[in-house]
């Protein structure tokens, strides 16, 4: 049976998808922490505090936009970036290295909301196991 | 139309100006910034004038700054 995503496990999973992840904490719709990459509970608080912020820093910023409220947001600073994404129920936010490519961090983001929020698995790219003496099929050079 | 040859030196001219707008276009994509992506993903930047950016990157710096505290 597929590996269900849980809420604890999400942040860490993002970590696990991107080298360029250095931190990372989920967030449920009351913006209180719900997951972390981090073991120090006090610091994952404190993380997701901030997190939380964001989000309503940029709903502060983009209220007389004319358009939807931004669902990802992305923050390039010296030393780093912050990136971070939002479904109804879950707000994912991820601290990441110095030159990280956004479009795969915000693509990770996304995918590991989709799949806490029920949407498929991620799939990994993995050489498939050979079993014990089943020899793979050779094509044969030359043949007709 | 028969396309020029071109020599070592125009070549290598080619390449280091290929590298040079690769260099330019990191350090662009890497200068401070605010982006917000729509559901659909359409990008938009806050710019650096606009009001509430500054709260934007200094809650941004606030979070970095604890991540690098922890490593």
């Amino acid at each position: 049976m597929a590996d269900t995503l849980t809420p604890e496990r999400a942040a860490e999973r993002l970590r696990g998808l991107s080298a360029d992840v250095r931190a990372a904490v989920l967030l449920d719709a009351a913006g209180s922490l719900a997951g972390a990459s981090d073991d120090d509970h006090d610091h994952a608080r404190e993380l997701a505090e901030l997190a939380r912020r964001l989000f309503e820093e940029v709903d502060r910023a983009t209220r007389d936009w004319d358009t939807e409220p931004p669902e990802q947001v992305e923050v390039q600073i010296p030393g780093g970036a912050v990136f971070a994404s939002r479904t109804p129920r879950w707000t994912l936010a991820a601290v990441a290295k110095r030159g990280a490519l956004s479009s795969l961090l915000l693509y990770d983001l996304r995918a590991v909301l989709g799949e806490l929020e029920g949407g498929p698995p991620i799939r990994r790219s993995a050489s498939v196991p050979v079993t014990g003496g089943e020899d793979l099929p050779m094509p044969e050079l030359g043949a007709q | 139309m028969k396309e020029k040859r071109k020599g070592p030196l125009s070549r290598a001219a080619g390449l280091a100006e290929g590298m040079a707008n690769t260099v330019r276009r990191m350090q662009r994509e890497r200068e401070p910034r605010v982006l917000v992506y729509d559901p659909a993903g359409y990008a938009r930047l806050i710019q650096p004038e606009a009001r509430g950016q500054d709260r934007i990157m200094d809650v941004a710096e606030e979070m970095l700054t604890l991540v690098a505290g922890r490593e």
